[in-house]
């Protein structure tokens, strides 16, 4: 919300509909002017094309235009009896004008792209072996995962569960390599421990110098798989897709034969 | 204990409490009611006498065979021990808003929970009106029913936040957990999944519908462990990953109970056969993508028709996620049976379901794309003479798109398919004549949501408001519990909802109404609301505080990009201590420092435990 002067008071602006009929179409028009100013616009600027289907008032579509406010007359929000609203004007019969406001139609995200699934009979997913990246039908909850921060999947050799570490969180490898240890640090010991005793915690440590038992590895934008620590930070940051903490003792063979997008590493 | 025993016991019992303890102060009368009443009610400090304890035991066994929730909820009213018995026999547990109450607190009134029914985010979420990580979480609810209920049968969530985590905590913490149905929820992956595969070795149910399950490339079919399986009914239509095929089968093969299969669309129709082959006791399958992995040759294709022939027993089909056409005709054998036809992933056109569809006398549940016209609509209504539920889904979801159905369509259903209860109904355009129609023609609606893309679109022939019709429908349906508007509607159509929609439960409202008169007609007009969701409309503080009186009965008002102010909401907060407030916006990077009286999204819902601790940062309770 930068930007917005302190004192702003929102009013939204919505259609003034009076029930009798068309009546409100004509004081429409004569508010036009004096609206004009104030008018909260999603589509391009002018264009004068009619609608008798009138559709509606120009709500701020909250992807877009969040951060524009508009002043409203009335400076004080309780004058503002919220029985009626300015109504908005050419803008409001313009029917191509209007952006995609957020959640509506009240569709669910996966039914949104059935037109582009529903023509890939052959796409290049194969019933098992393929692997998508990141594959979601939501384009906007994907926008806002990212907006959120870098959240990246890491696995780990011997837990079956993988995990989601966000980058975004951390400025160095050290803190990253802190952090792995604290998310697999418990798991670790309750996979090892099959004899039924207490599993002991031991600390995750040495993930990047390979002294450790542990080693930290990233598969990259390209598909290649590297050890973690050898580029800085920022450079790392920025091509990093996934994590993987391999046994140090399997890196030559991890790295070597695990170049290909289409091929997973096997624990 | 075994029915012969407690019925034994009740019938002592009974004997004994008819006789009367000739020791109690009653002596030879019944007791005045009023006596009884007093008694019953001093639970505290007063030791109950033997009739009451005799009461109690003949209560036990009566109340196990109610399972309504609302008749246990009447009866737990009656008196404090009422109550408690009540809560011993309470196995299945019904919490519509997560939020309502603490883990703690229903840990402590049911003993003997066995089945839990958890709600979480309202429904305007799907839709992208609620910024991530608002809330919702499931673990608190499992750490608290692990320690609990460790006999725990089954957990069905909606719109809820499940972490992989918390699936490895249930399945480690109930060695008899038999049913997991997650509906509409996120925050887990495969990795999850595949460790209630493997731990729940009783596991009959696993349903993932329309949930977010993240790839986290783990085969999680594979983890299902050797030997026979207990499972009836599979479900990962919704898992956008792919799938071990083999392992699948397997399991298939040995799954002697399993009734209901829903595959994802990585199961290719060639795969689809062989599980068909190897499970013809299905009674409900998924059909994944049915479309072919490979260009047949010939003689060498599978024979469809006939796997379809053989699963004598299937009356609920669906999927068909990326159909190739000229397979459809092989699902022809199985049509007189099917009771449920779910076609809403597939773009079918009218003349590719008007074979089909001419069989399925028996149709009671139907959903489809938009794809099917005008003219398709009129064949299910020739055909389908029993259909009760018909939900239509548009195929290019935005406003200013084609939309090839209208109320040609939606009259033609009406006057064919006189049974119908419930409809969904996506349009581009339609007419007060058409719904109106509809309301005349089929008396036995509870549910009707129309939903007009085209934000205040009146009706196309007339230009009028939609009052007329909605109006109609509330005044004919008498027995309408569930309403969606949409199009152009003043006041007026709230007037007449308030006027006529008394047992209206569900109401969803979006860019509509002038004023706040009609909110006002709803709160104050139909007694039977419970959620109330509304967005984009002009309605204000005086709306909003024509409901105070309301909200301490109602599940929960979500009210987003009307004209709230922000003193008003809290007004509301202060005067109801028993209704938590919650403002926020779609912006999560809130700016502390600058308070916004404007409020664009106020949800509001009653708590017995106060606001809830774990709220985020963009969130705030007043």
């Amino acid at each position: 919300m930068e930007g917005c002067p302190r004192n702003r008071e929102i009013g939204p602006k919505l259609l003034d509909l009076i029930p009798q009929g068309r009546k409100w179409y004509q004081e429409d028009k004569n508010n036009v002017d004096q609206e004009k100013k104030l008018e909260l616009r999603l589509g391009p600027p002018g264009g004068d094309e009619e609608d008798h289907h009138h559709s509606a008032m120009k709500k701020k579509n909250n992807t877009e235009t969040r951060n524009i406010k508009v002043e409203s007359e009335d400076k004080s929000f309780h004058g503002f009896n919220g029985n009626h609203f300015s109504s908005s004007n050419k803008t409001s019969q313009k029917r191509t004008a209007p952006g995609p406001v957020v959640g509506w139609p009240p569709v669910r995200s996966f039914r949104k792209n059935l037109a582009s699934t529903s023509s890939s009979k052959f796409g290049n997913e194969s019933s098992h072996g393929g692997q998508i990246n990141n594959k979601s039908d939501d384009g906007e909850k994907q926008v806002e995962l990212k907006k959120e921060g870098m959240f990246v999947k890491i696995n780990m050799d011997g837990v079956p569960i993988g995990r989601k570490v966000d980058l975004s969180a951390y400025k160095s490898y050290e803190q990253l390599s802190f952090a792995v240890d604290k998310l697999f640090r418990g798991l670790l010991a309750a996979q090892r421990d099959t004899s039924g005793g207490e599993g002991e915690e031991k600390p995750i440590i040495g993930l990047l110098d390979g002294k450790g038992e542990f080693t930290l590895t990233y598969e990259d934008n390209e598909g290649d798989k590297m050890l973690v620590g050898d580029v800085p930070w920022q450079m790392f940051v920025s091509s990093v897709k996934r994590l993987r903490v391999i046994k140090s003792s399997e890196i030559s063979s991890a790295l070597t034969f695990g170049c290909s997008k289409h091929e997973k590493m096997r624990h | 204990m075994t029915e012969e025993d407690s019925s034994a016991k009740m019938s002592e019992d009974v004997k004994r409490y008819l006789k009367l303890d000739p020791r109690s102060a009653a002596a030879s009368e019944p007791p005045p009611a009023a006596a009884l009443a007093n008694k019953s009610r001093n639970f505290k400090s007063f030791e109950p006498p033997c009739p009451d304890h005799v009461l109690e035991n003949v209560l036990e066994n009566v109340l196990q065979f109610l399972t309504s929730r609302c008749d246990r909820n009447a009866v737990s009213l009656v008196c404090k021990s009422w109550w408690r018995v009540e809560s011993q026999t309470r196995f299945e547990v019904f919490i519509g808003n997560c939020y309502s109450l603490s883990p703690a607190r229903l840990t402590h009134r049911f003993k003997r929970v066995r089945s839990l029914v958890l709600k979480g985010k309202p429904r305007f979420a799907d839709f992208n009106l609620m910024p991530p990580n608002w809330g919702a979480q499931f673990a608190p609810w499992v750490v608290a029913t692990a320690k609990a209920y460790p006999w725990l049968e089954k957990v069905h969530l909606k719109r809820m936040l499940v972490t992989d985590d918390d699936l490895a905590l249930l399945a480690d913490s109930f060695p008899g957990f038999k049913d997991l149905t997650l509906v509409c929820c996120e925050g887990f992956g495969t990795s999850g999944i595949a460790v209630v595969a493997n731990k729940c070795r009783q596991l009959r149910v696993l349903d993932l519908l329309e949930s977010e399950v993240t790839d986290d490339e783990v085969d999680w079919i594979s983890c299902f462990p050797a030997g026979e399986t207990h499972l009836e009914s599979l479900s990962f239509d919704c898992v956008e990953s792919p799938i071990n095929f083999k392992a699948l089968e397997g399991l298939v093969v040995r799954s002697p109970f399993l009734k209901k299969l829903r595959t994802n669309r990585f199961v290719s129709l060639e795969e689809l056969h062989r599980l068909m082959v190897r499970a013809p006791q299905l009674t409900s399958l998924g059909t994944g993508s049915f479309s072919p992995d490979n260009v047949p040759q010939g003689a060498q294709e599978p024979d469809y028709a006939a796997a379809f022939r053989a699963c004598k027993s299937i009356s609920c089909l669906s999927g068909f996620r990326e159909l190739t056409p000229e397979y459809l005709p092989a699902i022809s054998p199985v049509c007189a049976n099917l009771t449920s036809l779910n076609f809403s992933y597939a773009n079918i056109s009218p003349d590719m379901l008007k074979p089909i569809i001419r069989n399925c006398h028996n149709i009671r549940v139907f959903w489809a794309l938009d794809s099917i016209c005008d003219e398709g609509l009129q064949a299910v209504a020739a055909t389908c003479k029993e259909l009760r539920e018909l939900r239509v889904f548009p195929f290019d979801p935005r406003e200013d798109s084609e939309g090839p159905i209208s109320g040609v369509g939606l009259q033609a259903i009406s006057e064919g398919c006189r049974k119908l209860e419930s409809i969904l109904y996506f349009c581009q355009r339609m007419t007060n004549g058409a719904v109106t129609a509809m309301s005349e023609n089929c008396p036995q609606l509870t549910v009707f949501r129309l939903c007009i893309m085209g934000r205040h679109r009146p009706d196309h022939v007339t230009g009028k408001p939609m009052d007329d019709g909605f109006g109609a429908i509330v005044k004919n349906c008498k027995k309408l519990t569930r309403l969606a508007v949409s199009g152009l509607l003043t006041d007026e159509a709230f007037s007449y909802i308030g006027e006529y929609g008394k047992l209206i439960r569900t109401l969803s409202v979006a860019f509509a109404g002038n004023s706040d008169k009609a909110l006002r007609y709803v709160l104050e007009g139909c007694p039977k609301l419970q959620k109330l969701e509304i967005r984009d409309s002009p309605f204000g503080d005086a709306g909003l505080r024509s409901g105070m009186h309301r909200y301490c009965n109602m599940r929960f008002v979500w009210l987003s990009s009307c004209a709230l102010s922000r003193g008003c909401c809290r007004d509301v907060a202060h005067a109801l201590p028993n209704v938590v407030v919650e403002v926020f916006g779609s912006d999560d990077d809130y700016d502390d420092t600058v308070i916004v009286d404007y409020v664009e999204t106020m949800y509001l819902y009653r708590s017995l435990d106060g606001p809830r601790k774990d709220a985020p940062k963009f969130v705030t309770i007043l």
